[in-house]
């Protein structure tokens, strides 16, 4: 099957069967690794792009339901120079081992793209993904000096 | 510094080695690795030339650091990086020595070769009847491991050593070249200067002359108080790929032709596979491959989630000889027969071997002739535990004319390689071991099933590589467990009131036998102690304090794959010994903080640690309530890996719900080379050990594990988890361990703060109120 959508600003066709989830297209069929693999039922986050500006976890999102969508993924911030809250993760030195940090991070941007400030609370109830180092620390630091960051005009 | 020259090499590598083995800088030096050993590792380091990048001009020093014009210095790093910072923190040993620009430094992954062989890792772990095995396995491979906490101690020594006598050989080279003493010259961020002339150069132009050398006989190593960078905490080198998307790890690696491979094992934890049925009675179309292993299955194919998706369709019948039906209720009955001394009726479980694995006095006479009243006795028990690393289990393999490549996240790229070897059948030098980062050890990557598996699918690709991916369930349903451990520990009070004897006896496997024998069953011939058993028990830093104190371990066997979890046996005999020391302080009435401090009282640097979280968590403040619920705060101490660790927990109980609110910890590593990173290590430690606490159980009904994924073996969340401080303690003692030791305080300390909540004290993990 076909696919047609739009990954990183680029139109991509995809020949995948239609209910291949977008993580292992991304993975396997669009050499775009940035994004891993870590529970396959979406509980854990590491497969987190943006569909249409929104955090979405891939590993049970079939390709059928990403067709004529924008899908933005590590790989594609990136590319546009860092973002703020990579600014803030590498300031803060979050990553350990570094599996978790690409889908924490497409969490937290598209977290502080809709909402520039948000609580605490908000930001407990937002970033449900998991980090078996235990980086929760750094990341709360990160998270706030993110959001000053975007204050200061960083993208 | 004494000047090198140009004498042939073999007549100056005796002295050089005695020369620079013992020259120490602030701290004691060859604590931590025997002097022997140091002094014969760094002769081979000079016998072994990291192989260097002739197109970047690179000279090589020696095995540890090569350097090329532009004053890049590349380290060799024989350690693995699973997020606890060894690359960093290796390169910073170098760095220090060479006076190096930090941003000029380039850690990367060192080549097999004996000479980077952790020695620190065998002696720590062996105790002398176990040296023999030990012994054997590191001497057949030359073990190149990480584990143990023991990286920067190992590499404390020789790493220094060898930038030092690189040093030396640059400024050699300066030195002639502007007809000054060598003696006069300085290094600052890689360039050499002579201060009363005013010439400058960076040390780069030097490299290629020096790099020729004969090294000098002596080095002297820099002092403490001439560190620049040891002590602070430089950016880690590996942060802006792993915020970016750029690391690699095992899971990323493409190669040209690259084919994938789904595995599933069969559903009991431990046996063999006996036969294969295609529920449509053949293999789906796009499995190019069926490859058949003791107790597993796998399809190759070009794409992993096709692969995966196939493998829907078969049903794996397992069975035979090793699969021995056991289930958690059944052993729960059998820990506690074990427990109380009686060896009949265990089955499926052998007569256990009972050890004494301290003694002092005449602890079990004391406790048998102490009044009821005057005793404390207490039962507790922890669950099998999977390590649950983020990225799940996979190798890449190609074999291909007579030569096998391996891509492996891994904890010993020694044993990849003879594993490799063995299995293609072909010469260890014939192997290469490519170790990219690991996403996430915790002994899990020292196990070598999927390396096997891998191996396995790579024979029957016509020289295809191969990688092979496990689902997180199979990660789940088959990681080599954290054992299941029960203990009793009972103490009895002596006519002053105070602990006049002190028992412990635990029941529980040798998780480092279960290891070696899933490494290669030939070599777990008879039954050694294993010191892991009751490492924090045998040497609980109150023993000092009771005139009578005995631990006892009885070893059971089990069929169930085990092997090292972070902290190991810390996990556990931490969590029993200092629930019970609180458990006692309760019953003398006593402040838990205050008693801990009376019994370390021959124990200053404990002392020190634990007065050090007591006063950063403000022991005496009381918290903040919260409406509709209890509020508490704990306290324990704990040594691990030569590490002292104090932590203070405070939770909220509201009902059934445990809400961890604060950790302070207090470290005490002897020095603290990289303080943001000791600090980054604590809380993650810390965070392990509460999921742990709060989550973390392995069950298993007729040897199937119950669990299957996050949705029921979760993890600590960033809503969960508490708010960390650390403080660091420098007391200049031989450098200890950090990876794990802020693990085994954190789950007593827990306990201890749930129990002065609300009066319940919780004996067994997962905590349940
Ligand atoms: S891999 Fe998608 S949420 Fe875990
Ligand atoms: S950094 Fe290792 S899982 Fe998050």
């Amino acid at each position: 099957m076909a696919i047609s959508l739009t990954v990183n600003g680029s139109p991509l066709t995809l020949n995948v069967p239609g209910e291949k989830p977008l993580l292992w297209a991304l993975r396997e069929d669009a050499n775009l690794v940035g994004t891993k693999f870590g529970c396959g039922i979406a509980m854990c986050g590491a497969c987190t792009v943006h569909v249409n500006g929104e955090a979405t976890r891939t590993c049970v999102l079939p390709c059928s339901a990403v067709a004529g969508k924008e899908v933005t993924t590590i790989e594609g911030i990136t590319a546009k120079g860092l973002n703020a809250v990579q600014q803030a993760w590498i300031e803060m030195q979050v990553p350990q081992c570094g599996y978790c940090q690409s889908g924490f991070i497409m969490a937290v941007t598209a977290l502080l793209d809709k909402n520039a400030n948000p609580s605490d609370a908000e930001v407990e109830a937002a970033i449900t993904n998991l980090c078996r180092c235990g980086t929760y620390p750094a990341m709360r630091k990160a998270i706030r000096r993110a959001i000053e960051l975007m204050k200061g005009g960083a993208k | 510094m004494n000047a090198p020259s140009k004498k042939p090499k073999s007549s100056f590598r005796r002295k050089f080695l005695i020369g620079t083995a013992w020259v120490g800088g602030g701290l004691a030096v060859a604590a931590s690795v025997g002097g022997a050993l140091a002094w014969r590792r760094v002769s081979n380091a000079q016998k072994f030339m990291l192989p260097v990048d002739h197109a970047k001009g690179e000279s090589s020093f020696n095995a540890w650091l090569k350097i090329a014009p532009d004053s890049t210095v590349t380290v060799a790093v024989p350690r693995q990086d699973m997020g606890q910072g060894i690359y960093t923190m290796l390169a910073m040993l170098v760095a220090e020595e060479l006076d190096a620009d930090w941003t000029k430094v380039k850690p990367e992954q060192a080549p097999l070769n004996p000479v980077y062989g952790n020695m620190t890792a065998l002696v720590d772990g062996a105790p002398p009847a176990m040296k023999s095995m030990v012994g054997m396995v590191s001497k057949v491979l030359g073990l190149q491991a990480t584990g143990g906490s023991t990286s920067t101690r190992d590499g404390w020594m020789p790493m220094r050593v060898a930038a030092a006598s690189a040093r030396a050989m640059l400024l050699a080279v300066a030195a002639q070249k502007w007809s000054v003493p060598a003696s006069e010259l300085t290094i600052e961020k890689s360039i050499v200067m002579h201060k009363k002339t005013g010439k400058r150069a960076p040390f780069g132009e030097f490299a290629k002359e020096a790099a020729a050398l004969t090294p000098p006989a002596n080095v002297s190593l820099k002092s403490q108080s001439e560190w620049k960078l040891l002590g602070t905490s430089p950016p880690r080198t590996d942060v802006v790929e792993k915020s970016t998307g750029n690391a690699q790890f095992g899971i990323d690696v493409r190669l040209d032709g690259m084919l994938y491979a789904a595995v599933k094992h069969i559903d009991l934890v431990q046996g063999e596979l006996q036969a294969v049925r295609w529920k449509s009675g053949a293999a789906p179309k796009g499995v190019l491959h069926e490859v058949r292993g003791s107790d597993w299955f796998a399809v190759i194919g070009a794409s992993y989630w096709s692969m995966q998706q196939a493998l829907k369709d078969v049903e794996l019948v397992g069975g035979g000889a090793t699969a021995v039906m056991l289930s958690s209720s059944r052993l729960a009955e059998v820990y506690e027969r074990v427990l109380d001394g009686q060896d009949g009726d265990l089955s499926p479980i052998a007569k256990p071997l009972r050890r004494t694995f301290a003694e002092k006095g005449n602890t079990l006479r004391m406790i048998a002739g102490t009044d009821v009243a005057k005793r404390v006795e207490a039962k507790y028990s922890v669950p099998f535990l999977a390590h649950a690393t983020m990225e799940p289990m996979n190798c890449t393999a190609r074999i291909r004319d007579g030569k096998v490549d391996v891509w492996v996240g891994n904890q010993a790229p020694t044993i990849v390689q003879w594993l490799a070897a063995s299995a293609a059948n072909v010469s260890g030098d014939n192997v290469t071991v490519h170790t990219p980062y690991l996403g996430g050890g915790f002994g899990r990557r020292s196990d070598m099933e999927v390396v096997r598996q891998a191996l396995a699918c790579a024979k029957v690709t016509g020289g295809k590589p191969v990688q092979v991916i496990w689902s997180r369930e199979e990660d789940v349903k088959h990681d080599a467990y954290r054992p299941a451990v029960t203990c009793k520990m009972s103490a009895a009070f002596d006519e002053k009131g105070g602990v006049g004897a002190w028992y412990h006896a635990i029941v529980g496997p040798s998780v480092t036998k279960a290891f070696i024998k899933r490494l290669n069953p030939m070599l777990a011939g008879d039954d050694p102690p294993d010191k892991t058993n009751c490492e924090g028990a045998a040497e609980a830093p109150y023993r000092s304090a009771f005139a009578n104190f005995q631990v006892d371990h009885a070893q059971v066997d089990l069929p169930i794959p085990m092997g090292y979890w972070r902290s190991v046996g810390h996990s556990f005999n931490a969590f029993f010994v200092e629930s019970f020391v609180d458990e006692i302080a309760n019953a003398l009435n006593k402040d838990p903080y205050l008693f801990r401090l009376e019994l370390l009282k021959d124990e200053p640097r404990f002392a020190k640690v634990l007065n050090a979280a007591a006063s950063a968590a403000k022991w005496n403040t009381p918290l903040s309530p919260i409406a509709g619920g209890k509020v508490g705060r704990g306290i324990a101490v704990a040594e691990s890996f030569k590490s002292i660790v104090a932590q203070v927990v405070d939770v909220e109980v509201i009902g059934k719900q445990i809400k961890l609110r604060r950790v302070v910890s207090a470290v005490d590593c002897g020095f603290a080379l990289d303080p943001e990173n000791v600090k980054a290590q604590i809380s993650s430690a810390a965070i392990f050990g509460l999921t742990a606490a709060l989550k973390g159980k392995i069950t298993l009904k007729e040897s199937q594990v119950e669990q299957n994924n996050f949705n029921d073996y979760g993890l600590l969340s960033l809503a969960e988890a508490p708010e960390f401080e650390t403080v660091i303690v420098n007391s200049g003692d031989a450098l200890g361990g950090i990876g794990e030791v802020g693990l085994p305080p954190v789950a007593p300390a827990l306990a201890n703060a749930i129990f002065a909540a609300t009066r319940k004290r919780l004996r067994e993990m997962p905590f349940v109120m």
